[in-house]
């Protein structure tokens, strides 16, 4: 997972959980905002993507919590998650600086 | 039954798509998010979202990774197999050197006082002793009994007070290694992502709603 391309969706999870732990239903609603509603996570999708990204130690639980009669699992970067997710930041906004001079050069942009 | 109940009936049937390791210990979980997710008044799961179960379950069962204990509880267990490495190492070394050295000098240094045969049949029956116990907790952890988590922090103490009462410094060595093994172990299986491991059937069944509960008109 480390020399490959991020998956925008987990992409996405991680950012969500920069700012500090998380429950399930939390992420999917931060991922909503964060996309200004473009990406609207599923449950089923994003519990495989956390169990990928806990399996991989990018995240972990930071603590379970039972609100109303229900679980709320909280969870956290780790200090991998963390590099990780500046890493792909980094080569995103490398891309997209690349991409914008370009279109500049090319006069293909709006102003 | 309310339009939530047979709502979350409904999920809980779909969520039979996962594997049953998966489910114990997610299924509380998921059940929260999806519930959360759900629209005020809504009975039944929507098209999408029921796909997206099935294709995840079908997903998690195709892809068995699970069970898996978080990676602290994994590492524990890798540490206690060391651990009884360690020690059959251990017991190996102060073996032979008792052949070897089947003097003074080298008893000294092995910590032993006692007349050879003796220390040789207590040192060999400790040894294997602990080797078998390394081995049933790793096990026992990796199963996620909590009793064997209490049971590797209670026995940090006497294997504490064992270190000052040795005197050879071979024993010491290894006493002090076996000691820093276990120490890591136990730090691990404290750590919140162990406990969450160590505590999924509990919360699995507080949480779980009674067959009465679904069953009521």
């Amino acid at each position: 997972m480390t020399n490959r391309a991020m998956q925008e969706a987990t992409f996405m999870i991680l950012t969500a959980l920069a700012n500090g732990s998380q429950h399930g239903y939390g992420i999917i609603a931060d991922v909503q905002e964060i996309s200004r509603g473009r990406i609207l996570l599923r449950a089923g999708t994003l519990y495989t993507a956390l169990d990928r990204l806990r399996d991989n130690e990018l995240i972990e639980v930071d603590r379970e919590e039972i609100v109303e009669g229900r679980l709320r699992r909280y969870y956290r970067l780790t200090p991998a998650g963390s590099e990780r997710l500046g890493v792909e930041a980094a080569r995103l906004e490398s891309h997209a600086r690349v991409a914008l001079t370009r279109l500049k050069l090319a006069g293909g942009m709006a102003s | 039954m309310t339009d939530q109940e047979q709502l979350e009936q409904r999920y809980r049937r779909l969520l039979k798509w996962y594997p049953a390791a998966y489910r114990r210990e997610n299924d509380e979980e998921l059940t929260a998010v999806l519930m959360a997710c759900a629209r005020a008044g809504q009975r039944r799961p929507g098209l999408v979202a029921s796909a997206d179960l099935i294709k995840s379950g079908l997903w998690m069962r195709f892809h068995p990774r699970v069970p898996r204990a978080s990676s602290t509880v994994r590492r524990a267990v890798l540490l206690m197999y060391a651990g009884a490495i360690f020690t059959a190492v251990s017991l190996i070394v102060a073996v032979s050197s008792l052949n070897v050295f089947a003097d003074t000098e080298g008893l000294r240094l092995l910590g032993h006082n006692q007349p050879l045969p003796i220390s040789i049949t207590v040192g060999v029956v400790v040894g294997l002793a602990l080797i078998t116990l390394w081995l049933w907790l790793a096990r026992a952890v990796s199963q996620g009994r909590r009793g064997a988590r209490v049971l590797c922090t209670v026995l940090v103490a006497p294997a504490t007070l064992h270190l000052f009462g040795l005197k050879g410094m071979v024993s010491l060595v290894f006493a002090i290694g076996t000691w820093l093994i276990g120490l890591a172990a136990v730090w691990l299986l404290w750590r919140p992502d162990s406990r969450a491991f160590f505590h999924r059937e509990d919360v699995a069944l507080a949480l779980r709603p009674t067959a009465s509960q679904h069953q009521t008109p």
